[in-house]
Order: C-alpha cells, then structure tokens, then sequence
C-alpha cells in the first residue's frame, strides 16, 4: 500500500497514467468504427500529453511552462472537437452515417 | 519592459496587420448585406496579404529573437513569410473565380484563408514548442473547415471528415512527441534543447528517439511525406479545386519551414563556416535519405494508374516533397539553396497546373482525364499554360523546376555518398513524365468530345499567364533568386 501510494504521487506513476491513456487512445482510433468514438480517441491522446506536460512540470523543471502547455492543448481539443463535431453533423446529414467505414467513395 | 513589448510586437507586426483586416472583414460582413460584400472582401484579403507582405519586407532587418525566444525573425521566416502571403493572395484570387466557392459564402472562405494564413506565418516563426503547436493546429483546424467547403457534396464531406480523423491522430501524435522532449531536455524553446542535447555528448536514451519519431509523424503529416502521406490525395480530390490548389502549396510550404527550422537550431549547430552539423549522437542523413526516397517512389507510382486530374496532381505533389526532403540530407548551404529555389518554382508551376483544373471543373464539372480533351484547341491559353507548368513539373530543361531538380540533384552529387538518392530521383523524374503527359495529351491530342466554343475568362487568364511567366523566366534566369537565398541563409538565427 505504502509502495503504491509513493508511486502514486511521483513523476513515475503520473508518466504511467500517461502512457497508459495515451495507447488507450491509440487503441480506440484504430479499432472504432464510430466517429464520435475516434474523436473520443483524440481527445485521449491530447489529455495523455497534458499530464506529461504537467507532471514534467512540477517534477522535472519545476517551471510553470507545462502547464501552460497543459491548459493550451484543452484549448485547442476543445476548438478540435467543435469543428470535428461540425464535420461529423454534416456527414450524417448526407450519409444517414456517421461510420468512418461509409466515408470511402474516393480509393485508390 | 513596455518599450521592449512594443518592439517585440513591431516584429510580429504582419500577423497583427493580417489580423486587423480579418477583424475588418468581420465587421463588414456584419453590416452589408451577404451578396454585395463578394467583391469587398476579395480585395480586403488580397489587399492585406499584399500589406503583410510589405511590412514583412520593411520589419526587422537583423536576425533576433524576441517574446523571450519563442519566436524569431530571421532569413528563414522573412523568406516563408512573403511566400505564404504570396500564395494566400494567389489562392484567393483564383477562389473567387471559381463557381466551386459559392457566392454566399465568399467572404467565410476570405476569413479562413486569412486565419490560415496567420497560422502559416505563426509556424515559420516559431522557435518553440508550444508556439509551433499553436500555429500547427491554427492551420489544421481551420482546413478542416475549408476542404468541407462545399457543403452539400459528399466528396468534400468525405475529404473533411478524413482530414480531421488523420490531422487529429497525427497532431495527436506531435504533442505527446513535445510532452516528451519537453520532460527530457527541461524546456521548449529550441536553443535550450540543443544545449541540452549537444550536452549528452550523444548518450540520447530510448525516450528521445520515440520523442522524435512522434514529432516526425506530427509534422510529415503536414508536408504529407511517408508514411502520413495517404490523406493527400483523398482530401485534394475531395476538396474544392482552390481550396486544394492552396493545400498542396500553403500548409505544406508551412511544414517545410517547421521542418528546416527544427531541423537546423535544435538537431544541428551552427559551424564556424556558416553551415551546419548535427549534434553528437545524432545523425539522420540517412534517415531522411531513406524518408526521401520512399516518399518520392510513393508519390509517383501511385500516380500512374490515376484517370482523376486532381489525384495525379496530388501524388505529384507528394513526390516533390521527396525531392525537396533530399535538400536536407546533406545540410549544407547548397542543399538548403536548392529547395529555397525549388520551394519558388513548386509555387508559381503548381499553383498553375491546379489553376488550370479549377478552370476545367467549372467548365465540365469533373476533373478526369476525359475532361480535358481537346481543351488545348478550344481554349489555347489554358493549353499552353497547361503545358508549361507540366513541363515545369516534369523537370524538362528550359522550365523552373528543371533547375530546381538540377540544384537538389547536384547539392546531394557534390556531398558524396548519396549518388544512388540523386540517380532515384532522375530516375523518378523519368517515370513522373510518363502520367504528367498523359494529361497533356488528352489536352492536344484527343478530339474533343463534340464542337463547342469556349473561352477563357480573362480574369483566369491573367492569373494563369501571370504564373507562367516566372516559371518560364526562372529557367532561363535564376542568379537573382539565387543571390535572394544566399541571403536568406546566411541571415539564419
């Protein structure tokens, strides 16, 4: 218990829960089919590197620039997930679909 | 403090002027009425392009960085900032007369060029992580919108709703690849991180090199080399013509320059002759010979079998990003000349080559090879043009981009070593001409589908003629250009 607590609140255990979100968010990119859940993958990714950005910060500079970065990159997913959002209402609206399988009328 | 502010903002002072005349187009369009604002806001953009490009000009003579060294004003971003204005001008004029853009809503695609365009500038000057991020995702996110412009085409739906699924896993990709690099060298701005890395002494651990291929994947998907290169072609056939025609030069130029820019101050340092040299440890050269390679081989090959203008046009667009990538290899003032050259020519031929399909699509609505089909009789100016830019493109001596190939295919000669790179690309050059005249031919050769008149716009005439002019006068005469991108290297911060 000691041992996970320790590890819980070291740079180790925040890149862990990094790591571990940022392949989840991988895994859920390239497995769904839905579109809403490729941008859910997304948003994974980006929020797996603000902890890095933070937990860097505070362990490993000890600067505030991190998390800056941090509150940036929640920025710029929510900007992404507005037009992303967009996009995909457009999509269902012509396709009835929002299957990222059904958008393939253009091949090589 | 408020003395060194105001400096710091004169250098930036052509993103703010840009942005003053997106802040008056915003307002116009609040005030007059949708239809008659067309005209207004086509000059407003052209005009603030053409002022951005004047102050770029005016602004900061000395290399310096400023906002604490996250961004620079130097040869580098001086160069690809009157480039993106130029290319952002150009892009605007030829939307405007094209009936892909819709008349009710010219003046949203006049905001987002102009949005895109302050992005594009953002990324050449960046000198810093998250400052590149930001420029990075301000040019992604806006294009997203604009290759859905046409809103009710499935086409451009589907090219959008691509273009955002591959920009945010890749994007995605890059900022964990900075979360990295930040947590290993302590800091964001690029001098600190090569001072740390040149301080390993090339002990570099696991976690930069996965660190560097994330940020690789974030950024070759910007300039669309392998192995992010598989959206191009989807998203400029998807995408409306100028709209493409601005993808395949703005945003990837962008990528060029965060590309060159990362590649000199934070994985090179600066010799005492003025060129550079990779830090201790590190050493890509066959990395980007080998990147060079596959993307050049890529792009043309699949080019081959395509029937869709637009598409062919798109490979080839990847293949010239193979060309300008084996500029970089040797890292020498020759090298890095060449593709400032080749950056001008891929400019004024491609911005005209897709010119001419965007005039093509308007008249037949489609962009396959059967279109064009003795469009070289009926309208004889977009023929020749046509056929100029083609050459251009091919590398056929006489034309711009044969003397661009002919500076990169020499730089990486006179290196030694990398013989079998330049023989690939004269060999793809080779191959590139094979689907290039395929076009041609079906322009001047096929018998048109039946007898009818037409005739160039001399609105697209003038645009049309005006690109290929310096296409044809760039291969004749190329010392001044020359002589511009000595200057820019030489002002390298």
């Amino acid at each position: 218990m000691n041992h996970l607590i320790q590890f819980s609140s070291s740079l180790q255990g925040y890149l862990a829960v990094g790591a571990i979100l940022f392949a989840l968010g991988i895994f859920c990119v390239m497995t769904r089919k839905n579109a809403i859940g490729i941008l859910l993958g997304i948003e994974l990714i980006l929020n797996a590197a603000g902890i890095n950005f933070v937990a860097f910060s505070k362990f490993r500079t000890g600067l505030i620039d991190g998390q800056i970065v941090a509150l940036f990159i929640m920025l710029i997913a929510a900007a992404e997930a507005a037009v992303a959002l967009a996009v995909i209402l457009r999509f269902y609206r012509l396709k009835q679909t929002i299957d990222a399988d059904e958008a393939s009328i253009m091949r090589n | 403090m408020l003395g060194e502010t105001l400096h710091n903002i004169k250098l930036l002072a052509p993103e703010v002027c840009l942005t003053l005349f997106l802040c008056l187009l915003f307002v116009v369009d609040g005030i007059l009425p949708k239809m008659r604002t067309n005209r207004f806001s086509m000059i407003t953009t052209v005009v603030g392009c053409l002022a951005a490009l004047v102050l770029t000009c005016k602004v900061g003579q000395t290399p310096e960085a400023y906002f604490g060294g996250m961004v620079v004003n130097d040869g580098l971003t001086k160069f690809f900032r009157y480039f993106f204005y130029f290319t952002a001008a150009v892009s605007c004029y030829l939307a405007f007369g094209s009936n892909e853009i819709e008349k009710q809503s010219r003046m949203e695609f006049s905001l987002l060029l102009l949005c895109t365009t302050i992005g594009m500038g953002i990324m050449a000057t960046a000198s810093n992580l998250l400052v590149l991020y930001m420029g990075i995702e301000m040019v992604s996110i806006i294009s997203f919108v604009m290759a859905g412009f046409k809103r009710d085409n499935l086409r451009s739906n589907e090219a959008s709703f691509k273009y955002l699924v591959f920009g945010g896993v890749a994007s995605g990709l890059m900022i964990y690849g900075f979360s990295l690099m930040y947590g290993l060298t302590g800091s964001l701005n690029y001098p600190q991180i090569a001072a740390y890395l040149t301080s390993t002494q090339g002990n570099l651990g696991l976690v930069f090199w996965l660190a560097l291929v994330l940020i690789y994947g974030g950024l070759a998907y910007k300039i669309s080399a392998f192995p992010m290169h598989f959206w191009a072609p989807d998203v400029y056939e998807g995408a409306p013509t100028p709209v493409a025609t601005f993808f395949s030069v703005g945003p990837k130029a962008a990528g060029f320059a965060a590309f060159i820019r990362i590649f000199l101050t934070v994985f090179s340092v600066k010799t005492a002759e003025g060129n550079w040299q990779m830090i201790n440890g590190i050493s890509l050269a066959h990395v980007i010979a080998i990147i060079s390679a596959l993307t050049m081989l890529v792009g043309n090959l699949s080019a081959i079998g395509q029937t869709n203008v637009k598409r062919i046009l798109a490979f080839s667009s990847i293949a010239h990003v193979g060309y300008m990538l084996m500029g970089l290899v040797t890292l020498d003032r020759s090298g890095l000349t060449a593709i400032i050259f080749y950056l001008i020519a891929y400019c004024a031929m491609n911005l005209g080559a897709f010119w001419v399909v965007s005039v093509v699509s308007n008249i037949r609505g489609r962009e396959d090879l059967d279109a064009f089909r003795g469009l070289g009789w009926s309208m004889p100016v977009l023929g020749t043009c046509m056929a100029v830019f083609i050459f251009s493109l091919t590398g056929i001596p006489m034309f711009s981009g044969f003397i661009g190939k002919f500076l990169i295919f020499g730089s990486v000669i006179k290196s030694g070593g990398f013989l079998w790179l330049a023989l690939l690309g004269v060999l793809n050059s080779v191959v590139s001409l094979y689907y290039y005249v395929k076009i041609l031919k079906s322009m001047w050769l096929d018998k048109p589908e039946s007898q009818e008149s037409l005739s160039l716009s001399f609105y697209h005439a003038v645009g049309l003629v005006g690109l290929a002019i310096p296409t044809i006068v760039l291969g004749l005469y190329f010392t001044p250009i020359l002589e511009f991108a000595e200057r820019t290297l030489s002002n390298i911060l």
